[in-house]
């Protein structure tokens, strides 16, 4: 025996102290450092440039204070909730993705910013993107980072050899509408048999992106089933869609990626940020792609904010470090190296942006979604969306499983509703 | 209670009177090396499993989303579970997929280990292969699975093809996403349940085969009934754990569809208990359901080993004539106990 009995018994005393000691140590700190002068961010890889970050290291502009920023993995709300409801381990800034209205019921824990003098900046920003980051109180409490505008991305090979317009002008003239979308898409299913997007529901949750209403209203009270209603329509024109067979039914990402490589599936709806992902996944497709006005106008899909917790030990330096961070200059910076895509207009008129042209082509990606970021409509994102999934969920099931469009919808409704209830909704 | 451990107190007590005396009445004093020696394991245990434990229970008692206040519900989460379809519907998907998997993989291994167990070459480099697929990473491995049961580029469904049978759509209809994930099961686990089988049967005397041998009994007749009967309380140790498992299955659907729209999958055809409670969790922020859920559970896995109990402590009393009868009663469980005695 290597051990003494001496010699392993203080070795678990030692052990048993120190996990009491470990424990103990928990809940005293509300700020995650102790040093006064070093203020914490949270953010996940690729939602701040690194560039950026380095400097503020050293000292953020304008202040005597330095920023520590600490990449947080995965399950992000969860840890960030964590440390708020324990009052323990606070960062001082923190960026928020685009699910932003989950935090709306707790909005205290986040200082409002107007009292940091926001208004100031309001003029930089797209008006759409700023009112996402009020809460149904009026209170300005996210800060945008970078934006999602949607446009139609599709093959122009396929196009070319279905026959149908296949120039961006061309392609944006003819589906003006989404009728006038799934009759082109008609054309293209008949002619090379391919689709214009992966699943109906891809085309449902784009349709609602980029309308001004969507599934509730500011006092949270449901709209779906109102007479005319945002999310009625998209379910119409994707139940439409469905009958017409211009969506693959593709539903899991294998059979996305193969469908898009091949061009089984010739078209997609999505935001910026989309094109990364495709040069990713599809990079033998470089040259083929285009992009065309989506139906009606542009919408917006994800895109990040940046807020300040209340228990930050010095406000007006962390406020500074966000304005700063996005100020036109700096996010044209960091759509040069990481790809985010700028809330700030300025940053397009500077001359600076690099835009990355070869993917489609001749076409610049970088001027149709500036246009694009200025047809987005505001809307009002409510925190009980993410109890209004059942919708996007009976889509699928109408399309994958041949669900009756109309029996699906009353289950939409009716476990939507049920939900609510649940959570003191008055449905 | 001054004698807490009689083999180390008496003895000591006989050897030297004296040192009883010294020794204090309270037995944390008395003996507290030893409480020194188990506390790092009991105050982790109490702070990471013991607290969230009975916190959980507690939690499916209240409304809260995990940062706001706590607002005391009482049954409510429970009432709501019970009429909640979803969850019924996940209860009805994990005992399908149990079912789907569980069945041909205790099966499979079985075979596998039967066959491992007999004189073949190369035995030591089959024990490893069978066994790898435990090993590997269930996110490789559903990203693996998602390709070859891919709709339309999937291998599965390109050989399909080539029979000139039609494709199944395995990963949007509610049924072959149960295959999918039934298919993966048994792809990770039969081999690990093979390894327990093949340590079952090297304890099966040889003189047991020898003997069938010298009868003229084949391979068929010797599996049949000499390894199965002999490696009955082995088999129900898998049957155990492959309920556990079953009844705790996430990690598949979970890497399979995860990142879609829907957490279940299509029709949420993929939807399983733990994954519902997951979701409710830590997607929807709802802790007190998913705790509600958690402790559903709980209650069904209580059901199961009651169940798994009964069938033990059964065979105990039986003898083994006795027990070839009341094996074939089985399915009438109630008709057991006359039959047996019957019997007798």
């Amino acid at each position: 025996m290597a051990f003494s009995r001496r010699s392993l018994l203080a070795g678990a005393a030692g052990l048993g102290a120190l996990a009491a000691g470990g424990l103990s140590a928990c809940g005293s700190r509300t700020s995650i450092s102790s040093d006064p002068n070093e203020l914490v961010i949270w953010y996940w890889d690729r939602s701040i440039d690194p560039a950026l970050l380095s400097i503020a290291a050293k000292q953020i502009p304008g202040t005597r204070r330095h920023l520590r920023a600490d990449i947080i993995g995965g399950s992000f709300d969860t840890k960030l909730r964590t440390s708020l409801a324990g009052n323990a381990y606070i960062p001082d800034l923190t960026n928020i993705n685009s699910n932003v209205s989950l935090y709306f019921p707790n909005e205290d824990m986040f200082l409002d910013l107007d009292e940091l003098g926001a208004q100031n900046y309001k003029h930089l920003y797209f008006d759409w993107k700023w009112e996402l980051g009020v809460t149904p109180t009026n209170h300005f409490r996210f800060f945008p980072l970078d934006t999602g505008p949607t446009g139609f991305y599709y093959r122009q090979d396929v196009f070319d050899k279905a026959k149908i317009p296949s120039d961006p002008e061309s392609v944006g003239a003819a589906m003006k509408t989404w009728d006038e979308f799934i009759e082109l898409g008609q054309k293209l299913k008949r002619n090379v048999g391919s689709f214009m997007d992966i699943t109906a529901g891809q085309l449902f949750g784009q349709y609602i992106n980029a309308s001004p209403q969507r599934y509730f209203d500011k006092a949270g009270k449901p709209l779906y089933m109102n007479e005319t209603s945002t999310i009625r329509d998209a379910w119409n024109m994707a139940v439409k869609a469905i009958k017409a067979g211009i969506t693959g039914n593709q539903q899991v990402s294998t059979d996305q990626n193969a469908a898009w490589e091949s061009g089984k599936t010739a078209g997609h709806i999505e935001a910026v940020w989309w094109a990364q992902i495709l040069g990713d996944t599809a990079p033998d497709t470089k040259g083929k792609w285009r992009l065309a006005k989506q139906p009606v106008r542009a919408g917006n899909s994800g895109g990040s904010f940046i807020c300040i917790p209340h228990t930050c030990k010095d406000p007006e330096a962390a406020f500074k470090f966000i304005t700063w961070l996005n100020n036109p200059q700096n996010q044209a910076q960091a759509f040069n190296n990481i790809q985010l895509f700028p809330s700030a207009e300025d940053s397009f008129t500077l001359g600076t942006m690099k835009s990355n042209t070869g993917f489609f082509g001749d076409q610049d990606p970088l001027t149709f979604f500036l246009e694009a970021a200025k047809e987005v409509p505001t809307s009002f994102i409510s925190t009980y969306e993410a109890q209004a999934a059942f919708f996007g969920t009976e889509i699928t099931n109408v399309e994958a499983a041949g669900k009756n469009p109309d029996r699906a919808w009353d289950d939409a409704v009716a476990q939507t509703n049920k939900i609510l209830r649940k959570r003191g909704v008055h449905v | 209670m001054t004698v807490t451990n009689p083999a180390i107190g008496s003895a000591r007590a006989a050897e030297e009177p004296s040192t009883t005396e010294r020794r204090s009445r309270n037995p944390f004093k008395r003996f507290w090396p030893q409480y020194v020696a188990v506390a790092p394991f009991y105050i982790l245990f109490l702070v990471f499993g013991m607290f969230p434990l009975i916190f959980s229970i507690w939690l499916s008692f209240n409304d809260w989303d995990g940062m706001g206040q706590m607002k005391f519900v009482g049954l409510a989460q429970y009432r709501f579970l019970i009429t909640d379809s979803r969850f019924w519907l996940a209860v009805g998907n994990t005992f399908l997929i149990w079912i789907m998997s569980t069945i041909p993989m205790l099966f499979l291994a079985l075979v596998i280990a039967f066959l491992l167990h007999t004189n073949i070459r190369a035995k030591g480099f089959y024990r490893v292969a069978f066994f790898i697929p435990n090993v590997t990473s269930a996110v490789a491995m559903a990203i693996v699975f998602g390709s070859i049961f891919s709709n339309s580029f999937g291998i599965i469904n390109s050989f399909l093809n080539w029979l000139h049978l039609s494709q199944v759509p395995w990963l949007s209809n509610p049924w072959g996403i149960k295959v999918v994930i039934a298919v993966m099961v048994i792809w990770r686990w039969t081999g690990y349940n093979s390894i327990i089988y093949l340590a079952g049967l090297q304890a099966v005397s040889t003189e047991l085969y020898e003997a069938a041998r010298v009868d003229g009994a084949n391979n068929w007749h010797i599996f049949s009934r000499i390894t199965i009967p002999m490696l009955r309380p082995v088999i129900l140790f898998t049957v155990i754990t492959s309920t556990v498992g079953g009844l705790s299955l996430f990690t598949e659907p979970q890497v399979l569809f995860g990142n879609t729209s829907n957490i279940g999958g299509p029709a949420d055809g993929g939807l399983t208990i733990v994954l519902y409670q997951y979701y409710q969790a830590f997607n929807q922020f709802d802790f007190g359901y998913g705790a509600a859920i958690a402790w559903a559970l709980f209650i069904i896995a209580v059901v199961f080993a009651i169940i798994n109990w009964r069938l033990v402590s059964e065979r105990e009393v039986d003898g083994q004539k006795v027990f070839k009868v009341s094996r074939k009663q089985r399915a009438a469980h109630a008709s057991a106990e006359p039959t047996e005695v019957a019997a007798k």
